[in-house]
């Protein structure tokens, strides 16, 4: 067997190792991951209770989201109904489709990635637990604060994608818009938090053995949900900061009128929104592709080719993105490449539905619960695929944009492709942490209700939108043949209701949280979720040799129990795990992981009030907050990145290994590459908009300054990289004087910060200014964006300069300080791209 | 790098293909050159397709996990043929 990393694979014939464990190895374990107490629970960052946490507050959204709908049918039940007036009614869609879309399909499929994604690569926890409980909290925290805005009156009433021009301050005057462009804010934070830990984890903590052909087919599609959020959020983040910098200070991106566009915000949404859509889909359907296995006691057909789907969707998602915008007129021919690739992206759900039909006939099918909601799903989400196909045909779109055959189409694809396997994942994973599984006899009851109640709501809307009832009206008049359709749609709706409560009912009755006394394997699902855990997660770490160890070898949990694995015992008396090679998951180091702290929910709580409050428009007050927010940021990092005593520890079987390392095979290194290509992203998706404004409206824009300019702004950040790479390199030095890293990162950041006062003064001297056109605007969009990322250089330089002087800093080489030259590098780079990309294009014309 | 570039090759080539005839049919709307470019975009697409198809087809000669990477590879190859294909016609059509 060839090997990744040098480590040898015949290594892993020494397990499961013989003898009996020393007493106490179970105890230390214990204690080092001991149960939060009374308060302490909010200082949890353990992924078992977050996950917890977060599973049940993105559920509570479900709740309070689906309440609305509930309302939203009453008011459309009969022609002329005066339970909604028209502005609360736009408010009850916006608030349902973003509370559905944002609060919680997004965030309910990270959260049960963090549940369950540790136990099911055999980690102890996820790589960044503080990151996690930080995500969580900025989530829950900021989610409450947006949702009340509703109670006041002021929600937003702009519709899920909150179109400009009647977003913009001419047609949408109130606080309302700048709530959901500000609240999305923290949400896409907490998002692409969530997709760090994700990747990481899925790349770099599987069990020892367990190869990507190994990989659960849950973990691929989560490694891909997390991959399509980084490269799809960064679009809707600078489309909401463009659209609030239009209203908050007038900048015209969006204005026709003075060189903006408003298409720019459409593409950019929908670069985002559409993938979106598969963001939601693939994890569920990852969801889906483990249950059916367990209930059908065989494996998935197909693995590999739902591997190749899962990727082929990722790609082809990000090229479909104009498809919602079919009636705006684009050129036709690039119309029918978004129309080709509407179809193609039907082919790989098309696999993934074959191959669980597929299992479905290969197995003994059991159908309790989670199947019914299985099956219940796949009709579902297959009429919801057809209609899509249909809409995909451009001349059909024209006819039933913006009718009530979309709502219809939208629902069938969410609910059947996320809803459903949703409730199918909760019964099937609820044994794993509560003492008592679900009721399946309640279950049954529920699936039928939610079933029928679904079919009764939405299959009819199909006709009510062929008979022109167009989306988002509060009322109708009578005498157009749409009350009886309507009525039925709201009885559905009622039913569909009626089951929800009920789950609710089962849940009361049965759902008992617990982390080491659950109900366990009751449907004999044969991954490593299902090995006996306590907070530590498993005892030991297996080495993992097929995809269903549980299956394939009966000795596991008892071998695993008795810590005949990886990492019986703390190695270094400290919360750990084992970090794995990408590819086989070779073992490389002990990573060492933070315990229990306060900081990320303080610092969640600071930026969700940072974001809520700007919204308010008190400033000093929204100002106070971000700076408690970076402040609690920095407390809860400066525990991280240290040294301990042993250089190597044995992790079982007499093998060693490092518990530090540094360099690109790290943990760290590669959450930092992640971010960075966020943040490259966000810079692309600018660069976009940069040439399709001047593409759109070239007679609004002004000749550049001189070229000449570029020089000293070149030198800045150039000067600003070189200086950083100094600093490493100094570092690595024997003879380095204490004190010299730290002061070269000082001047780095100074240098960058000078290159980027040139760049914008330059500007403003020239006489362009970000009200004069959309060129002032987005080019002064770069100014911020670079701004951004100085300010976060200068902060970096002042934390790492703190971390020297209390030798922090260790030499030869030290994380912490890689990442920092890695951001400063980053940084310097995106500076020239855009100073040269705003003076050269379209050039001193 | 090298063993995602080897493994997702036929997606990435399906993306540059994609991106490509997006910009040559944005900047060139309503003109033959779009249509043309289309046409010569998808060409070199397909014959990237066909030398990773040709490539992959050959067994690697490695353990069981390089064998599964050379088969994901080659069917996403295959898959990306298709849809390069596929998304190159309306310039035929159009
Ligand atoms: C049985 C449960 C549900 C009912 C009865 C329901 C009902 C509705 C209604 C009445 C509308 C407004 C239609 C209009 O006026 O144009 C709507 C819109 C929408 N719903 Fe639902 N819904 C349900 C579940 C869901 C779920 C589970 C999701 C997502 C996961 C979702 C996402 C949306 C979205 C994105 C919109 C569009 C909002 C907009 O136009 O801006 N809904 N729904």
């Amino acid at each position: 067997m060839s090997s990744e990393t040098g480590f040898d694979p015949a290594l892993y014939d020494r397990f499961p190792t013989k003898g009996e464990r020393p007493a106490g190895e179970l105890k230390q374990l214990e204690d080092i991951w001991c149960k939060p107490k009374g308060w302490e629970l909010l200082t949890a960052v353990n992924n078992n209770y977050i996950g917890f946490f977060y599973v049940a507050t993105a559920f509570a959204f479900f709740l309070l989201a689906g309440v609305l709908a509930l309302v939203m049918r009453v008011q459309l039940a009969l022609p002329l109904m005066g339970v909604l007036p028209q502005e609360t009614y736009n408010q009850f869609f916006t608030m349902h489709g973003t509370v559905m879309m944002f609060l919680f399909a997004v965030p309910a499929m990270e959260a049960m990635a963090v549940l369950l994604l540790p136990q099911m690569l055999a980690a102890r926890d996820l790589p960044f637990p503080r990151l996690s409980a930080y995500a969580f909290w900025a989530y829950a925290v900021g989610g409450l604060c947006f949702f009340a805005s509703l109670f006041v009156g002021l929600a937003p009433d702009g519709g899920w994608f909150m179109y400009p021009p009647y977003t913009s301050t001419t047609y949408s005057p109130g606080i309302n818009a700048d709530f959901w462009l500000l609240g999305i804010g923290f949400i896409e934070i907490s998002a692409i938090a969530g997709a760090i830990e994700i990747i990481v984890g899925a790349l770099r903590t599987r069990a020892p053995g367990m190869t990507l052909a190994k990989m659960p087919i849950y973990a691929w599609a989560m490694l891909v949900f997390g991959v399509m959020i980084i490269i799809g959020f960064p679009s809707v983040i600078l489309c909401t900061l463009l659209l609030e910098l239009e209203r908050a200070f007038n900048w015209p991106f969006f204005d026709a009128t003075r060189g903006g566009d408003p298409l720019l915000w459409q593409h950019l949404f929908w670069f985002f929104g559409h993938p979106e859509v598969y963001i939601i889909f693939l994890p569920a359907s990852g969801l889906v592709s483990m249950v059916i296995a367990a209930v059908n006691r065989t494996p998935l057909v197909g693995h590999n080719l739902i591997v190749l789907a899962f990727l082929a969707t990722g790609f082809i998602s990000f090229g479909v993105w104009s498809h919602h915008m079919f009636t705006t007129g684009m050129p036709t021919l690039s119309v029918s490449f978004f129309s080709a690739a509407s179809m193609a992206v039907s082919v790989p759900a098309g696999i993934q539905v074959f191959s669980w039909i597929a299992t479905f006939a290969m197995g003994r099918a059991r159908y309790n619960t989670p199947t019914l909601f299985l099956l219940g799903g796949l009709i579902t989400f297959v009429i919801g695929g057809l209609t899509g196909v249909m809409v995909a045909m451009v001349p059909f779109d024209w006819q039933a944009h913006d009718s009530y055959f979309i709502v219809a189409h939208l629902h069938y694809v969410l609910i059947g492709g996320m809803v459903f396997p949703f409730f199918a994942a909760l019964y099937y994973w609820t044994p794993m942490t509560s003492s008592r599984a679900l009721s399946e006899r309640l279950g049954k009851w529920i699936f039928w209700l939610m079933f029928a109640g679904m079919q009764v709501t939405f299959l009819p809307m199909h006709l009510t939108g062929f008979m022109g009832m167009p989306r988002r009206v509060y009322t109708y008049l009578p005498g157009r043949d749409w009350d009886l359709l309507n009525m039925i749609s709201t009885v559905g709706a009622f039913l569909f209701g009626a089951g929800v409560l009920l789950f609710l009912i089962d849940c009361a009755r049965n759902m008992r949280f617990t982390t080491d006394n659950d109900a366990g394997n009751v449907y004999r699902g044969g991954t490593l979720e299902w090995l006996p855990t306590g907070l530590y997660s498993t005892r030991s770490i297996p080495v993992v040799k097929s995809r269903y160890p549980l299956w394939d070898d009966p000795d596991l949990p008892k071998d695993v129990e008795e810590g005949r694995y990886f990492l019986p015992n703390s190695a270094t008396g400290l919360r750990e795990t084992i970090v794995t090679s990408p590819l086989r998951a070779e073992p490389q180091y002990v990573q060492i992981m933070p315990g229990p702290s306060p900081w990320p929910l303080l610092a969640a709580i600071f930026t969700a009030g940072f974001f809520m409050i700007l919204t308010i428009q008190a400033y000093y007050t929204a100002f106070a907050n971000g700076v408690l927010a970076i402040a609690c940021i920095l407390r809860w990092m400066w525990d991280t990145d240290r040294l301990v005593p042993d250089k190597k520890v044995d992790v079982g079987a007499g093998i060693m290994l490092p518990t530090y390392r540094t360099g690109p095979g790290t943990h760290g290194w590669w959450a930092m590459i992640i971010l960075l290509i966020v943040v490259g992203m966000i810079f692309t998706m600018s660069v976009f908009g940069y040439f399709y404004l001047y593409g759109i409206h070239p007679q609004f824009w002004i000749k550049p300054p001189d070229v000449t300019w570029l020089v000293p702004i070149l030198l800045g950040h150039g000067g600003g990289a070189g200086l950083a790479i100094l600093a490493r390199y100094m570092l690595a030095r024997e003879n380095t004087e204490l004190w010299t890293p730290g002061v070269l990162i000082c001047c780095a950041a100074a240098s960058l910060l000078f290159g980027f006062g040139v760049d914008c003064w330059n500007w403003t001297a020239h006489g362009l200014w970000p009200t004069a056109s959309g060129q002032g605007a987005i080019v002064y969009a770069f100014q911020s964006l670079q701004g951004i990322l100085v300010f976060i250089c200068v902060l970096m330089a002042g934390y790492l300069s703190a971390r020297n002087s209390r030798a922090l800093i260790v030499c030869p080489r030290n994380n912490t300080m890689d990442l920092v030259v890695m951001f400063m590098c980053y940084t310097a780079v995106e500076g020239i791209a855009a100073a040269l990309i705003a003076r050269l294009f379209p050039g001193p014309f | 790098m090298r063993a995602w570039a080897y493994m997702l090759g036929g997606l990435i080539v399906w993306t540059v293909h994609f991106f490509a005839i997006y910009i040559a049919a944005s900047v060139f709307p309503g003109l033959p050159l779009g249509h043309v470019l289309t046409l010569l975009i998808t060409l070199a697409c397909l014959a990237a397709d066909a030398w990773l198809i040709v490539r992959l087809r050959v067994p690697s000669g490695g353990d069981d996990f390089r064998e599964w990477m050379r088969k994901l590879a080659l069917v996403g190859a295959g898959i990306s043929a298709i849809s390069v294909l596929w998304q190159g016609l309306p310039a035929l059509i159009v």
